[in-house]
């Protein structure tokens, strides 16, 4: 099914409307809207159809991603938190928990994941977190921060240690030994939710383990980012194509010295800059939804790739297109001012700009040394 | 090797020496069947999760849940067990 995004993508654009502006300014998206999104499998497309999703491919999912994303950001990062959570819940869950989950999150429930501690960002095996097994039951103490979407879940995917390996467990937010804390005024995707969030000897049963079982942090933690890196990476194309579509139109009409800006050398070149961002992006973000669709190997380092080539021009060309649009950019809400910001946060989120290229560089010397 | 083989018997042996010729080329190292690639320092957390879609997408099989567990995936011979069973259960 080609185009399997466009349905989609109609009912995102409908929803988001004139809002996305407004919604940054408050900090808040509608939550009903949400649900009402969750309910048609859009939130987390790629789940399959059984459980209720649209089961879109990784390249179907990621245009969709990336139109959402060309819109409002922060509707964008709860497709990302959402689709990872689901994914982490089909890939590490058992049969049953899959049922259960995969399904409430495609009928209107709200899921985030939970990865950063306060000293443990990217060095996940800092991680403090703890999940102990107390006969039929578990307990889960610890502290995450800027979990993204957790103030609008009903769930969370939470890693932390169990035994000597780690864990995923699923924990219902209105759970007992629960605080969720919003981030007050996060400098981009400002409406998504993001919350610091407090486990205080949280009892929950046996089989809120995904698994069931201790399993390699590594993996598991890959295993998640992987499609978070995927999501975020289209979110950027769309970060690119917002931005590259503001510049042009601006240049093309603002009169400079009696003629379009277009018309001068120096702003061709911001236009011309910017082009090459969102096609380059786009490409590397299709080689890895491709990588993704085929299950070969390479998608690991391809999703780091794509990411950290998206993000890194992202932020660039956020920057060119302010350049460009100069005072009618610089107004908070404008495209180009929430892009900007924007974009900075996704240098940070799912790996950052440093880590992403320890790994990139890891790559190439298994690779090419 | 992308081509999948997964109406096809596989013998144990097959198994092994299909992954030992990955395991080799990716680390360019030579791997024993029994020797543990994590104690060792082989396995990085992305190439974890590059032997799991290996594994998959070369054996047709889907490894999920408990059955990620890193015992699996220690040894050639362990992965060997696991590709095996996983096969038989997706025949019944």
């Amino acid at each position: 099914m080609s185009d399997g995004w466009a349905e989609a993508e109609a009912m995102v654009a409908e929803a988001i409307g004139d809002q996305a502006e407004a919604w940054d300014h408050n900090g808040r998206l509608p939550v009903d809207t949400l649900r009402e999104l969750g309910t048609k499998g859009i939130l987390c497309a790629q789940a399959p159809q059984k459980y209720g999703g649209l089961g879109l491919s990784s390249l179907d999912n990621g245009e969709l991603t990336a139109r959402t994303g060309a819109r409002c950001s922060s509707l964008r990062s709860v497709l990302t938190s959402q689709g990872m959570a689901a994914w982490t819940i089909q890939r590490l869950g058992t049969a049953k928990q899959r049922g259960a989950h995969l399904g409430a999150l495609t009928s209107g429930s709200l899921a985030g994941v939970a990865f950063s501690e306060p000293a443990a960002g990217s060095d996940l095996a800092a991680m403090t977190t703890r999940i102990t097994p107390d006969g039929s039951e578990v307990v889960l103490d610890g502290q995450k921060t800027w979990i993204t979407v957790a103030a609008y879940a009903d769930l969370l995917v939470v890693f932390g240690r169990l035994g000597d390996e780690a864990g995923a467990v699923l924990v219902p937010t209105d759970a007992p030994g629960v605080r969720i804390e919003r981030v007050a005024e996060p400098l981009g995707c400002r409406a998504a939710g993001h919350a610091d969030v407090w486990f205080d000897g949280v009892r929950l049963p046996r089989d809120a383990v995904l698994g069931g079982t201790a399993l390699p942090l590594g993996l598991i933690a890959t295993t998640a980012l992987t499609y978070g890196r995927v999501s975020v990476a289209w979110g950027c194309v769309g970060i690119l194509r917002s931005c590259l579509a503001a510049a042009a139109r601006h240049a093309a009409t603002r009169q400079q010295g009696g003629t379009p800006l277009a018309a001068h050398q120096l702003v061709r070149r911001h236009l011309a800059e910017l082009s090459v961002a969102e096609q380059a992006a786009t490409r590397l973000c299709e080689h890895a939804s491709r990588c993704w669709d085929a299950r070969t190997p390479d998608l690991v380092s391809a999703a780091v790739l794509a990411k950290h080539f998206a993000a890194t021009n992202a932020a660039a060309g956020a920057s060119t297109a302010v350049q460009v649009l100069a005072s009618a950019g610089s107004r908070n809400g404008h495209p180009v001012a929430r892009a900007y910001r924007d974009a900075k946060l996704m240098e940070i989120i799912e790996g950052s700009n440093e880590v992403s290229q320890l790994m990139l560089a890891e790559h190439a010397l298994a690779v090419w040394s | 090797m992308s081509s999948s083989t997964d109406r096809q018997l596989l013998t144990g042996e097959a198994i092994r020496s299909q992954l030992t010729e990955f395991l080799n080329r990716q680390t360019k190292r030579e791997v024993a069947p029994d020797l543990d690639m994590f104690a060792s320092g082989l396995v990085s957390s992305l190439f974890a999760l590059e032997l799991v879609v290996h594994i998959e997408s070369t054996f047709g099989i889907t490894i999920a849940g408990p059955d990620l567990r890193l015992d699996n995936f220690r040894t050639v011979d362990a992965m060997t067990a696991l590709v095996l069973r996983l096969r038989e259960e997706s025949d019944e």
